[in-house]
């Protein structure tokens, strides 16, 4: 029993990972724009497409390491070209707009390689378990792990420590005095923006050595993302981490118990959230309006 | 434009236009068929509109922004089908089964969300949606899981003296379907007209400005949020009627988003706008998807191309010109 | 009993103390400028009296009332009523429907389904006269939002008139006018304050609104309550000449 648990646990923390590493990115967009990126789902995959094009040329290592920047070019193209009217403007139009491209990007896929699922091979390295005891634990997955727990990492301390880290999160709080300040605030949201897509195209590459490819695949992962916002409280990227742990582990935990409810758990979570502390688990007073 | 200042701005041309639009509804199952459509067409035109029309009432008229209002259509939709498939085999006590259904649960699960506002409480009612989704999709003993609600038919309405055969007279479906609509239609614009109406303008027009002249904002969020949550379930029920079925789609966001679409291409400031918008996106929906594959492509340029170009849509063009 | 009693009010946001420790007395029918430099404190202080945020710590005291843990539109229900620095109004409806909308929710009709023509005549009635109380009569059709700036604050003040306050809040009225909006919105306040049983409060920068207006004035400086007096007394205070370094209206 106390295998299985720790088994779904793992499990539970490994998909929360993910959630996580997809939240973050859609909770900067977020916290500093006010735009719902519904596309972000989009650009996981976009994400993931690229690798597996790039891969034969540049290998799993330069894929991994080229695609999410390609993604976040192609973000930051659609930000400048479109996203950018939206800003101040009713939010509706951005969620719209958002909308509209997630549509776009689903067919794109679709007709630049196929409807059908494409495989997405990892290197033997990764992929053997950690130890016969441990054998659910396949190495890739302790390496998609890793891979997140370094990304955010280093995300937190160029948010933290870098001049444009503390310009974006005075932005978050205060776009008005930033501007006033001097600061650039378009460029400083387009490159935001392009940060938070950067994380959508890695989550797709990571995804894709898990999953394999499909143009669906950023679907499942775009509702775990909101609600891993909510949980861990709107306008806090700690919050929204550990939003995505929580959900993550709690899937986990209820596949122990009551596997056909490990989805439904994090709508409860959320419920929950809402009814005791709307403003979520980090989340601040009044950055809710 | 606030219905009063269309009333004002050319009184008769206010009348007239009414008149037109009513007649044109009167008429369709006899107009319809000139230009390639069908009776079954233009009731599904009518539900969806009506659908429209509703989520307007909150996103147009309050200034509320919720893109998972398919979450009070789909309880409807569900709750018209269970009652015809258990209980009562009634189409009025369906769709009025539907409403409550639909409306209750909406008012209940407001209250948890108008301290938000803006995009927190979109995300907010996108994610109620999918909760909603998911249950229909996983409680399959109940629900019908993915195959949906089956099993279930409208039934005729039986005036005694005569019937009137639902199921399978299109028209007399079509006709039934109007008089809900001009029943719900009527309701909506009464409201709109009165003082509480006017609050909820004011809302939209000037949030901070309305609490300051004393209106509860979250109170009265609430009634316009639960209004339409019952407006909602109403054309949710009907919907149910329409296909004799109701599968989880019913409460995707992507159905949200698609009566959103209608609301701004038609126009979100006027009150027929939605409908007109929700004659042109089905109109476009069955023609591009039966003339290519890419048919998500298209929708989504469209929907850009909206956003960017014609974010007052249809109607409110025109309205700027009368003006 | 003084219309609004104010005492040791102090507001902190984190570090930043934006108001500390001021008292004031407005008694009724008094007409109370409060000016000071920039950052003073005043919008701050119009914000904690009429709701818009709770005070760190002090009491707020309207007709003898303490209105802690009353909300803005609560507070209007008592006999509040505001303007706002940046005109705050409904722009896309005329001049009429938004005074209607405040006389509306004054009259305590906001949940009404349904006005009977008497009451809709009444309300009609009460509408009109606000607008010729704030000089709008032959505006009442227009958008509110294509008139003029010193139109669109008339309009302002006007819906709260409709409210039928007993202490009106104005900040700054005269923000970015010319001489001639100036002296007639002036001219409107010296008229609500003669006519009406009502106590204003004003934050003015205009030295010449304020000494032509103000029964008595207080001064605010970096948040903290420097000078209260006549005008005569508070033009010939020198604390106050130092806090505005020669920046006079």
């Amino acid at each position: 029993m106390l295998q299985l648990t720790f088994f779904n646990v793992t499990n539970g923390l490994i998909i929360g990972a993910f959630y996580a590493l997809m939240a973050i990115g859609l909770s900067l967009i977020l916290n500093l724009s006010g735009v719902i990126n519904f596309a972000h789902g989009g650009f996981l995959v976009i994400g993931g497409y690229l690798a597996y094009t790039l891969r034969p040329y540049i290998g799993f290592w330069g894929a991994l390491l080229v695609a999410p920047f390609l993604t976040a070019l192609i973000g930051l193209a659609v930000e400048r070209l479109l996203i950018r009217r939206m800003y101040g403007r009713d939010p509706l139009y951005s969620l719209l707009l958002t909308f509209g491209l997630a549509f776009i990007i689903e067919d794109a896929t679709r007709q630049m390689w196929g409807a059908n699922g494409l495989p997405f091979s990892v290197p033997e390295a990764l992929t053997s378990p950690l130890s016969s005891e441990f054998f659910f634990i396949t190495g890739y997955r302790m390496f998609m792990v890793a891979m997140v727990a370094i990304v955010v990492a280093i995300l937190f301390v160029l948010l933290r420590y870098t001049r444009i880290g503390v310009r974006i999160r005075a932005g978050t709080l205060d776009l008005e005095t930033v501007s006033a300040l001097g600061v650039n605030v378009r460029a400083l949201r387009s490159l935001n923006f392009a940060v938070g897509i950067f994380l959508a195209g890695l989550a797709g590459v990571l995804a894709a050595g898990q999953i394999g490819l499909e143009p669906t695949m950023g679907d499942g992962l775009l509702m775990p993302s909101f609600i891993a916002i909510i949980v861990g409280g709107v306008g806090s990227l700690t919050g929204t981490l550990l939003g995505g742990l929580l959900i993550g582990v709690a899937s986990g935990l209820t596949a122990v118990v009551f596997p056909s409810a490990s989805e439904a758990v994090i709508f409860v979570m959320m419920a929950l959230v809402l009814l005791v502390r709307p403003r979520g688990l980090l989340g601040e007073e009044g950055m809710m309006t | 434009m606030t219905p009063d200042l269309q009333k004002r701005a050319a009184p008769w041309l206010h009348v007239a236009a009414l008149a037109a639009i009513w007649a044109a509804l009167i008429a369709a199952p006899f107009w319809m068929p000139l230009f390639g459509g069908y009776t079954a067409l233009g009731s599904r035109v009518l539900v969806l509109g009506l659908a429209a029309m509703s989520l307007n009432f909150l996103l147009g008229f309050t200034g509320v922004l919720s893109f998972g209002h398919a979450a009070w259509f789909g309880l409807g939709a569900y709750g018209a089908g269970f009652v015809l498939k258990w209980a009562v085999l009634s189409s009025p006590v369906a769709v009025i089964a539907g409403t409550l259904f639909g409306g209750i649960v909406g008012a209940l699960l407001g209250m948890l969300l108008v301290r938000r506002r803006g995009v927190y409480f979109a995300m907010v009612t996108i994610a109620f949606g999918q909760v909603f989704y998911y249950i229909a999709f996983q409680w399959s003993s109940v629900t019908g899981g993915d195959d949906g609600l089956r099993g279930f038919e409208r039934q005729p309405l039986d005036f005694g003296a005569f019937r009137v055969d639902l199921l399978h007279d299109d028209r007399a479906f079509y006709y039934f379907a109007l008089v809900c609509f001009a029943i719900a239609v009527t309701l909506m614009a009464f409201i709109l007209r009165s003082p509480f109406g006017r609050t909820m303008i004011a809302i939209r027009e000037n949030e901070r400005r309305a609490r300051f002249l004393g209106i509860p904002i979250e109170f009265h969020i609430w009634a316009a949020f639960s209004l339409s949550c019952f407006f909602m379930a109403f054309a949710g029920a009907l919907y149910a009627l329409l296909n004799n079925f109701a599968d989880p789609r019913v409460f995707h966001y992507s159905l949200s988003g698609d009566f959103v679409i209608m609301a701004v291409m038609g126009g979100m400031r006027t009150f027929w706008g939605p409908l007109l918008g929700a004659i042109v996106f089905v109109v476009l929906q069955d023609y591009i998807s039966s003339v290519t594959v890419n048919w998500m492509s298209f929708i989504g340029m469209l929907i850009v191309l909206i956003v960017l170009f014609f974010p007052r849509g249809i109607l409110g063009l025109v309205e700027r010109r009368t003006a | 009993m003084s219309t609004l009693e104010v005492k040791s009010l102090t507001k902190r946001f984190g570090s930043l103390v934006a108001v500390r420790d001021v008292s004031m007395t407005v008694a009724k029918g008094e007409l109370r400028a409060v000016i000071g430099p920039n950052g003073a404190g005043k919008t701050t202080f119009f914000n904690l009296v009429s709701g818009f945020f709770a005070p760190t710590s002090g009491s707020i005291l309207f007709e003898g009332r303490d209105v802690a843990g009353f909300s803005a539109h609560e507070r209007v229900g008592m006999g509040m009523a505001r303007t706002f620095q940046i005109t705050e109004i409904f722009p896309e409806l005329t001049v009429f429907e938004n005074v209607r909308i405040a006389a509306e929710v004054a009259a305590g009709y906001r949940l009404r389904p349904w006005l009977s023509r008497a009451d809709t005549a009444e309300l009609r009635r009460r509408v009109e006269e606000t607008l010729a109380l704030a000089g709008l009569t032959g505006k009442a059709n227009r958008l509110v939002g294509e008139l003029a700036h010193g139109d669109q604050r008339a309009a302002e003040i006007a819906m709260a008139l409709a409210l039928k306050p007993r202490l009106l809040l104005l900040d700054e009225p005269t923000a970015g006018m010319g001489d001639q909006e100036t002296y007639e919105i002036t001219q409107l306040v010296r008229r609500l304050h003669k006519d009406g049983n009502l106590t204003i409060v004003l934050i003015e920068h205009d030295m010449r609104v304020v000494f032509h207006l103000a029964d008595r004035i207080t001064v605010l400086d970096q948040g903290t309550f420097l000078a209260e007096g006549t005008p005569q007394e508070i033009a010939t205070n020198d604390a106050v000449q130092t806090a505005y370094l020669g920046k006079a209206a």
